[in-house]
């Protein structure tokens, strides 16, 4: 008696905090489920750290966990992890343990990994219903949920994608009036902005996470997806041109900063906020906070990057529209968890169009809620383009071996660094480079089950 | 050599084991001077600037503009402290320290304990596989960490499924580890040290039907002072230091500073400059007992690491 | 792997010795073990001193021996054979899930790792690199050591600041460095001064300049402080004696000095290898992954393979090879010195 009296009582007091807090009441038909219990348990989430906002970002844990708590009676508890390294190591250490976070909130390039490994919920129809439903959320954010609509075990978290920042005051001055959509087209206009000390491209060769995505967006278009059913195409012409169009920006065509060689992403930013690149391809909206803070502040705008591959100007076919990786975090919930519906639960109030819309606000990352990013994209023109960019983002391969694919992809770029710093590296670098990772990284598929 | 001289000089009470500079007097000096006086000058000041100007960098850039930093800078063009109260918001250094100061302080004094007992044993007692013991305590280092750091994990969870004890995410886990890592290189440094001490002392007690371990408790700690407090340094400095267990052994309430200056450090690759002045003075608050312990303890360090000469 | 049998013994002689020991098993697997009959082991296993043929034996303490023994069985030696069992396994993001019921493939990771990966390349590197390094730091130790032995005024001063390098924190030093060795960092611009190009540091064929150097940075105050200690034990006689041969200070260093250092420079010089060649955190924060060729050490290998292309079994493989190539050579090395022998417990101080 005592125990459903206190499931009333809790009931009504997350029904009161959901109206608190604003929910849409068609947003949330998990409502229509028994409330749950959660009095004397505890949620553990694992999130990444937010370094641009670490203050905000405690300050919205303890909100949530607030707003959870009054909902559920359960306690939320996050854990953050800095690198991707810490987020693999703790996703390693968890499956062989079977114990640890019930929620992860991982980038979305670790799904596949994710989901290899075979310890996460696979979400069933009725997993998705509590969640709010699997059409809350907007149709390209699921493109790396799972390998297909049937095995998905990522729910959309929040959307990062890739953009190009452009200096709007240098391309008046050169009389170009928008971004080309061409790789080609780019390059001529970057040559074209090139003089003195300003440099057409800022690209960050010595970064470790960077220049693969680069790699995998040319090739893409070009319509080589990289991993092809059972097969590798690392060796695949189109995408031995990506690397010579990427390497050749600094060799052949020096329209980018030649100490650009050893630089992580947050120098290349530097130099471009410095007014010193006219282009910045690959960075995601959370740059608006250092770039409102520079040398840029109202010189510049975000621009799709260029869709239509190297040396061609329509994309061929059999190529994607990609512009970008599909980017971003999705929820996972452990198969371990004791507390799955909780978890749910969780998951279905940080997915609400509300609540997206807050986090939006606090961290400048689109939602993945489909009502949240219309409403978002008809209010904000300048995010018009990142909200375009989240539209056109394509999933990487959904594979277990994608992980070693894209450090083979990485590990081209580091390993050809003192060549690019000595001015040049040639295509058959290149191709045997290639070569070697290919069958590395065929291996690795190869054992995927 | 070592014993025989050695127990002209060491007293019962005796620790001091500086016996080349216990005489003064200057043609003592000249006697015990090993290098011609231009060439003590030449090594000591371009060792001096060998160690030192990276560790000046890492304060001048603490107090630098993270720009100026990233140019290349290495005088300070403008001076600000600020980093230094920043840091205990941004890297939670606080928590870290705290962790840090009782994991690596705990194991720096158990041990030590642990290592004079099992050095005692090892140094006067015959036993078979003595001297395979001896030589495991040096092989016992060429293990990988890497190796070790995924089966650690799985038998502290284990523990934690089958036993019921939560060992992973607590300081406990942590504690445990080092303690063990810290062992072998540990009790080698007392062997070395027990073999220099002379033996009669001993003797006696055991003729007046002293117990084993009144001997150590009465005799050889006091003694070994100076091995003691290098053992206990050695293992407080991988307690310290380590960052491949804490990583994955740790959570955000039992992070050891090592892992949240690495965190914070990790972090600043993304976004836009680094903020290198709080990195730095982070990592130079992060050094800072470490180096004050080392020059607290600094004459036992010498002395500590051999009694009677290491044969 | 050389560890574990002589480990055992070691702890098979705790558990026999002590007689509250928890855990019989061990104790049972000693008397199958020590089948040989040696002199002292009935006493021991009956753990209750019957022969009394040397002082030391009446009643040996070797209880004492068993809290580091247990700790080190379970915390070092489990895990070692743990690691051995995964080498043995298909171990992967496939299988991590339900380890235990990994699929056994003998030696095939093995092979893998000898064949297929760069293995051998990494030992190469990591070999080369820490012997490298030793012996670098060994002249800049002595030097130290000799410098700081004669009393001046600072010189307590001069032997902490020395000290300084080698009680960083390892990921401290790493972040430093890699600042410093930037492009655009303070090395280069000091460089430049010199009229020096620097070039790139933390990428291609100078990365493995700059980790031998910053390691040497690291690492050389601790043979400085071996040697230092060293030099307690040259007895005061002795430096008189060579000042009444009249002998010049080289040949003091040479012939009467050095030969004093020989134990602590041999345990220095191991320590120091050793600590080279598993130095994981240096690499690591110096270079990021994945690391550039020529600094691809072996621990970084490993640390790679298995965290993060999820191959635990070959990681763990490739680990298991370079501990056998290390330890083999390491144990060799260790009889021949004799480092570890000093005087035999039980008998009488060793002239």
């Amino acid at each position: 008696m005592m125990k459903r009296k206190l499931v009333l009582t809790t009931a009504l007091l997350a029904a009161g905090a959901l109206t608190l807090a604003g929910c849409s009441s068609e947003a949330a038909p998990g409502d229509s489920a028994k409330p749950l219990d959660g009095a004397g348990k505890t949620l553990n989430v694992l999130t990444d750290a937010n370094t641009l906002y670490p203050e905000e970002q405690q300050k919205w844990f303890a909100d949530v966990s607030e707003q959870f708590k009054a909902k559920t009676g359960a306690q939320v508890k996050f854990e953050t992890f800095a690198t991707a390294n810490d987020e693999l190591t703790k996703i390693q250490t968890s499956v062989v343990s079977g114990q640890g976070p019930d929620i992860y909130s991982l980038g979305t390039t670790f799904t596949p990994t994710a989901y290899a490994t075979g310890a996460f919920v696979k979400l069933s129809e009725d997993d998705w219903k509590k969640v709010g439903g699997r059409d809350r959320f907007t149709e390209a954010s699921l493109g790396i949920s799972g390998p297909d609509k049937d095995n998905e075990v990522g729910i959309p978290a929040r959307s990062r994608p890739f953009v190009m920042a452009y200096n709007t005051e240098m391309l008046a001055a050169a009389g170009i009036d928008k971004p080309a959509d061409t790789w080609d087209g780019l390059l001529e206009q970057a040559k074209k902005l090139t003089h003195d000390d300003v440099y057409g491209l800022s690209i960050a060769y010595g970064d470790n996470f960077d220049p693969w995505k680069f790699i995998w967006a040319m090739s893409t278009q070009a319509g080589n997806p990289i991993i092809d059913g059972k097969k590798v195409r690392l060796d695949d012409p189109v995408t031995i041109k990506a690397y010579e169009t990427y390497f050749g920006w600094l060799t052949k065509d020096k329209v980018v900063n030649p100490a650009s060689i050893g630089w992580k992403a947050s120098q290349a930013l530097a130099s471009f906020a410095d007014g010193k690149a006219a282009f910045m391809p690959m960075v995601t909206a959370t740059s608006i906070n250092t770039l409102d803070a520079s040398a840029v502040a109202g010189k510049y705008a975000y621009a799709v990057m260029p869709t239509i591959p190297p040396g061609d100007t329509t994309r061929p076919a059999g190529g994607k529209e990609a512009a970008s990786i599909l980017s971003g975090s999705n929820f996972v919930v452990a198969d371990y968890s004791k507390n799955k519906d909780l978890s749910f639960a969780l998951i279905e109030m940080l997915t609400t169009a509300e609540a997206q819309k807050v986090y939006y606000e606090t961290f400048g990352e689109m939602p993945t809620n489909a009502d949240a990013a219309a409403a978002l994209e008809k209010d904000n023109e300048k995010l018009a383009p990142i909200v375009a960019a989240s539209k056109l983002s394509v999933g990487t391969p959904f594979s277990g071996a994608w992980g070693d694919v894209q450090l083979g992809m990485t590990n081209v770029v580091v390993q050809a660094i003192p060549s690019l710093n000595s001015g040049s590296v040639t295509t058959d670098q290149i191709v045997s480079a290639l070569k070697t990772e290919q069958e590395k990284a065929q291996s690795a598929l190869d054992r995927a089950k | 050599m070592g014993p025989v001289s050695a127990s002209s000089t060491i007293a019962p009470l005796g620790v001091k084991p500086h016996r080349a500079s216990a005489k003064e007097g200057a043609r003592q000096a000249q006697i015990h001077r090993l290098l011609p006086k231009p060439l003590l000058i030449v090594i000591l000041t371009a060792l001096l600037v060998f160690a030192m100007v990276p560790v000046l960098y890492i304060f001048f850039a603490s107090i630098n503009s993270d720009l100026a930093v990233a140019r290349g800078a290495f005088w300070p063009t403008e001076l600000t402290f600020e980093n230094y109260s920043k840091i205990w918001t941004t890297v939670d250094l606080g928590t870290g320290l705290v962790n840090s100061v009782l994991v690596a302080g705990g194991v720096a004094l158990v041990c030590a304990a642990l290592s004079v007992s099992t050095a005692y044993v090892l140094v006067r007692y015959a036993f078979r596989g003595r001297l395979l013991v001896l030589r495991g305590l040096l092989a016992l280092q060429s293990i990988p960490g890497t190796l070790l750091l995924l089966p650690v994990f799985v038998l502290f969870s284990t523990a934690a499924s089958t036993l019921g004890v939560q060992i992973i995410g607590t300081r406990w886990g942590l504690f445990l580890t080092y303690l063990t890592f810290a062992l072998p290189f540990s009790t080698w440094v007392m062997v070395t040290y027990l073999r220099g001490l002379p033996r009669e002392l001993e003797e006696a007690a055991r003729l007046d039907g002293a117990s084993p371990f009144k001997i150590l408790t009465r005799i050889i700690v006091p003694l070994s002072w100076p091995g003691i407090v290098v053992s206990g340094i050695f293992a407080f400095l991988l307690g310290w230091n380590d960052v491949l267990f804490a990583s994955v052994m740790t959570r955000p309430e039992s992070r050891t500073v090592a892992v949240a200056l690495q965190i914070f450090g990790a972090t600043q690759e993304g976004g836009a400059v680094p903020v290198y002045g709080q990195m730095m003075a982070a990592a130079l608050v992060c050094a800072v007992p470490v180096v004050v312990l080392y020059l607290i303890f600094q004459r036992y360090l010498v002395g500590g690491l051999t009694a009677g000469g290491v044969k | 792997m050389v560890t574990t049998p002589e480990a055992r013994t070691r702890a098979d002689a705790l558990a026999a010795a002590s007689a509250a020991s928890a855990d019989a098993t061990p104790a049972r697997s000693t008397a199958r073990r020590d089948g040989h009959p040696a002199p002292s082991s009935p006493s021991r296993l009956n753990g209750r001193p019957r022969g009394a043929r040397k002082t030391g034996e009446r009643d040996r303490p070797l209880w004492m021996l068993a809290p580091g023994g247990i700790l080190m069985v379970i915390v070092i030696l489990v895990p070692l054979v743990l690691g051995l069992v995964i080498s043995l396994m298909d171990l992967d993001q496939y299988t991590l899930r339900q380890w235990v019921s990994a699929p056994f493939i003998g030696i095939s990771n093995y092979v893998e790792a000898l064949t297929k990966s760069s293995l051998i390349q990494s030992i190469g590197i990591s070999v080369g690199y820490s012997v490298l390094v030793t012996l670098v730091c060994l002249p800049i130790g002595v030097a130290a050591a000799l410098a700081t032995q004669n009393r001046f005024r600072g010189r307590g001063l001069v032997r902490s600041l020395f000290l300084v390098p080698y009680v960083l924190p390892t990921f401290v030093v790493g972040t430093v460095w890699r600042t410093m060795l930037q492009p655009d960092g303070v090395g280069n611009a000091m460089l430049a001064n010199f009229g020096i190009d620097g070039g790139l540091w933390l990428n291609g064929p100078q990365s493995y300049w700059a980790l031998v150097f910053v390691q040497i940075w690291a690492s050389w105050p601790f043979i400085y402080l071996l040697v230092l200690s060293g030099l307690q034990s040259v007895d005061a006689e002795v430096h008189e004696a060579s000042a009444l041969d009249g002998a010049g200070w080289w040949t003091k260093l040479r012939y009467v000095i050095l030969p004093y250092l020989k134990g602590p420079i041999t345990l220095a010089l191991i320590i120091s290898f050793l600590h080279s060649v598993n130095n994981f955190t240096l690499p690591f924060v110096l270079f990021g992954i994945p690391a550039p060729a020529d600094v691809n050490v072996l621990p970084v290998l490993t640390y790679i393979t298995g965290f993060q292309n999820f191959r635990f079994g070959l990681s763990a493989a490739m680990a298991v090879v370079s501990l056998i190539l290390i330890a083999i050579p390491l144990f060799i090395y260790l009889r021949a010195v004799k480092l570890d022998t000093g005087e035999d417990g039980g008998s009488r101080v060793r002239k």
